[in-house]
């Protein structure tokens, strides 16, 4: 009954979006108001359909409705209440489901809160909104449809169950932050175009697209950081970043939205800049679904597949209407972006905005050209040719560590121009202190590798330029009587923009501190038995026991093993499991193994260990250590970084605080 | 034009000439690698220093050595040809029977000597129902 209400409503809305195009047809041809109002209604009806048939899947899911061929896939009886949550967004129906689901949201904030300002972008913000909501219904009524009942001459006993490298906590938080994310690019498009086309590049327009910008960049770049923290924890090769096409996905419009934050910067400040901000806040919409038909097409070989149906040729198509639409009305409107004003000096706010859009970009085109390259050499001359990690990063690399001189340069720089002399002072302590930590490096960690000294120095030169910034505006905000921690307050929230920022290049300065680890990483295999030890790293992995017990969904192998320092103390003992789910399943094809690691984890290193296989004959365990410096400063950057932009846009009482 | 953006288009222009050049003229083996399919180099007696298989894992043909059970051999099929893949290493959870799986390495003489070894993780899930019964 309730999966009836559900497909309904989905029909319904696939309906409703018809008929508001149909309205705003009409309003184009008579231009009566009433029709306006009628397609925002039915725009916000498709909303509230869409949000119920979500209610009414995930209604199926929780009460194990077999019937539902969605639902056998991904659930079973054993699957735990909490993951029969998250199967709504585990495959692909529902996904697409969960996806127009937080579109609707979106969008509804966006018709009650935002339109209720800027009445001028209504008309084709709706046209807009019709069009990507009719896609994605089309899909989820035609190709997808997540109520389809399994085929009629069959009775499902019980689910397949839901993919145990999924039934972990930061996997039920990670795509639904991610797609909160890549959707909001769709209103930064919506809104970026609307105004483009009807002429309205307002100051409160740049004002309201710079929160939403914010806002799409927190989810983007917290879905981000989980993805990575989800595969070191869960996925057992060490690492949290492997220029997967799918991850690539993911920091392409990242990277772009990055750059769109700094360059409207110019444009709200002074007035520059518009065509190029235009671009920049439509491609990330652009590049979030070109990263879909990448990951929903299997076009290039990933890990994390989704391949049940192929929709890569759909999203083509709709990501080439929207390319041509954005490029038609970019060229149509080319009068109106031109600015009469130039920048002034390359020593200026507005160049170092410059330099971080130029960055950002070139290392979006280096991503984009290596992911998209089996596609372009196969188009070329017929071989598949595949770029591997060392392309990513012998290319990111060195440009990332410019961005990060240039995150500390920035705030040195004044806007128009800055003058030799303030240069110059404004350089002397950063510069200094960047030197004298680099000569520190070298000191202590003897043989010199460039790059993670040419790290260190960033982190110090950035590090000290921000705090320079701190210390400045603090001075600032001090009063006679004020106590440290009134003015520090009062100084925080004066300029929250500014603070907020400087917070999130903290960030992203910690998450250097962690990429530094990258270079010291070394890892070893080995099989052990109970009793017997092996020396590595400076350590001494002695194995105690290798245990065995029957679980709630799984059977798991337990290994126990200590750590010992140079000292001969104990550090800690590592628990790494080998876990059979499925176990009771008569045919052994049908089990699933898992590998569940242990992970010794503190702010120097991280000692990581994976049971790989047990042999029962020999009672012999296989295990791999590595050891990992510094990966917890990536976590502690992401969080920081989180932090500094919910500061920058959290509404403040002085404000109106409506503008998104 | 303006010196500042004329400046930034070229330092734009030359770092994406320099990665075209980087995957395309230069191909060095240590960024770039072929993938090649089991047809292309099946009972092929030549070697080529880098390259990248796709298949499923012929049933019964993984053999692991006794003594060291990080040694594994298997051959990889797709459709009527097959390959021998030879690899040390931990391997991935999913390694078994008609297992979806991508190898790198070398190729000497039909045998791919693997350094990379992965499995498609999620796409087990996607498959038939497997508890029914018929009506």
């Amino acid at each position: 009954m309730i999966s009836q209400i559900g497909s309904l409503a989905l029909s319904i809305s696939g309906g409703l979006i018809l008929s508001t195009f149909f309205f705003l047809f009409y309003y184009a041809l008579k231009k009566n108001k009433i029709f306006l109002d009628v397609s925002e209604r039915g725009l916000i009806a498709v909303c509230f359909c869409v949000i119920l048939a979500t209610l009414c899947l995930l209604n199926e899911l929780l009460i194990s409705n077999f019937n539902l061929q969605y639902v056998s896939q991904y659930t079973s009886y054993e699957t735990p209440l909490f993951f029969k949550v998250t199967a709504l967004w585990a495959g692909q129906a529902g996904s697409l489901l969960f996806w127009t689901f937080i579109m609707s949201i979106y969008s509804l904030i966006y018709i009650n809160v935002t339109l209720r300002k800027i009445h001028e972008l209504k008309f084709w913000s709706y046209i807009m909104l019709s069009f990507i909501f009719g896609f994605f219904l089309l899909l989820s009524n035609f190709v997808a449809n997540p109520f389809e009942p399994v085929s009629s001459d069959i009775i499902v006993q019980n689910g397949n169950g839901l993919n145990p490298l999924l039934q972990n906590v930061t996997m039920a938080i990670h795509p639904p932050t991610l797609y909160l994310g890549f959707i909001g690019t769709t209103i930064l498009f919506v809104m970026a175009l609307s105004a483009l086309i009807s002429r309205s590049l307002t100051f409160e327009w740049i004002q309201s697209i710079r929160r939403w910008s914010l806002i799409v960049w927190t989810f983007l770049s917290a879905g981000i950081i989980l993805g990575g923290y989800w595969a070191y924890n869960e996925l057992g090769w060490g690492g949290y970043w492997a220029w997967d096409p799918v991850e690539n996905s993911s920091l392409m419009p990242w990277l772009i939205l990055t750059a769109f934050i700094h360059s409207s910067m110019i444009q709200e400040k002074r007035g520059m800049l518009k065509s190029w901000n235009i671009l920049l806040a439509a491609s990330t919409f652009l590049l979030v679904i070109l990263g879909t038909f990448i990951t929903r097409s299997g076009i290039v070989s990933s890990v994390h597949s989704f391949t049940a149906e192929n929709l890569g040729p759909l999203f083509l198509g709709f990501l080439t209407s929207l390319i041509l639409f954005t490029v038609y009305w970019f060229f149509k409107r080319f009068d109106l972006l031109k600015s009469d004003k130039k920048i002034d000096s390359f020593s200026s706010r507005e160049g170092g905005f410059l330099y971080n859009n130029l960055i950002l970009l070139l290392m979006c085109f280096i991503v984009l050209w290596g992911t998209l390259f089996p596609i372009f050499s196969e188009a070329w001359n017929g071989e598949k040719i595949y770029v591997g990690a060392s392309y990513f990063n012998q290319l990111n690399v060195p440009i990332g560590l410019v961005l990060l001189f240039l995150m500390g340069i920035g705030p040195l720089l004044s806007w128009r121009t800055t003058s030799k002399s303030k240069l110059l002072s404004n350089f002397k302590i950063p510069m200094a202190v960047s030197f004298f930590s680099g000569i520190l490096y070298s000191i202590f960690f003897g043989p010199i590798q460039l790059y993670p000294l040419v790290t260190c120095m960033g982190i110090a030169f950035t590090g000290t330029s921000i705090s320079n910034e701190f210390r400045k505006s603090y001075n600032k905000s001090k009063k006679k009587d004020g106590s440290i921690l009134s003015t520090f307050g009062s100084m925080m929230l004066n300029n929250r923009h500014k603070n907020g920022g400087y917070i999130v290049h903290i960030g992203i300065t910690l998450l250097f501190v962690g990429f530094i680890g990258r270079a010291f990483e070394v890892e070893k295999e080995f099989n052990l038995s109970p009793g017997e030890e092996i020396y590595f790293a400076n350590y001494i992995f002695k194995l105690n026991s290798i245990k065995s017990e029957a679980r709630d969904n799984h059977y798991a192998f337990i290994s126990d093993m200590d750590v010992i320092d140079q000292s001969n103390n104990l550090l800690t003992s590592l628990y790494p499991e080998k876990r059979i789910y499925f176990y009771w399943n008569p045919d052994p094809e049908k089990r699933q193994p898992h590998s569940e690691l242990d992970i010794y984890s503190t702010m120097r290193k991280d000692i990581y260990s994976i049971f790989s296989a047990y042999d029962a004959e020999k009672n012999q365990g296989y295990f791999k250590i590595m050891i990992n410096p510094l990966v917890n400063w990536v976590w502690i950057g992401g969080i920081v970084m989180v932090i500094g932009s919910l500061f920058a846009f959290w509404p403040s009482k002085r404000r109106d605080y409506g503008i998104i | 034009m303006n010196k500042i953006y004329t400046s930034m288009i070229l330092v734009f222009a030359l770092i994406v000439i320099w990665t075209i050049y980087l995957t395309s003229v230069k191909k060095d083996d240590s960024l770039t690698v072929r993938y090649y399919t089991i047809e292309e180099l099946a009972s092929k007696e030549f070697s080529i220093s880098s390259v990248k298989v796709g298949g499923l894992i012929k049933p019964n043909s993984i053999s692991i050595n006794d003594k060291d059970q990080l040694e594994v051999s298997f051959y990889v099929y797709q459709g009527n040809d097959s390959l021998k893949v030879y690899y040390y290493g931990i391997r991935p959870d999913l390694f078994k029977d008609d297992a979806e799986v991508v190898v790198a390495g070398s190729f000497n003489d039909n045998l791919i000597v693997a350094t990379e070894l992965q499995t498609k993780c999620a796409s087990r899930y996607e498959g038939d129902l497997k508890n029914i019964e018929k009506i």
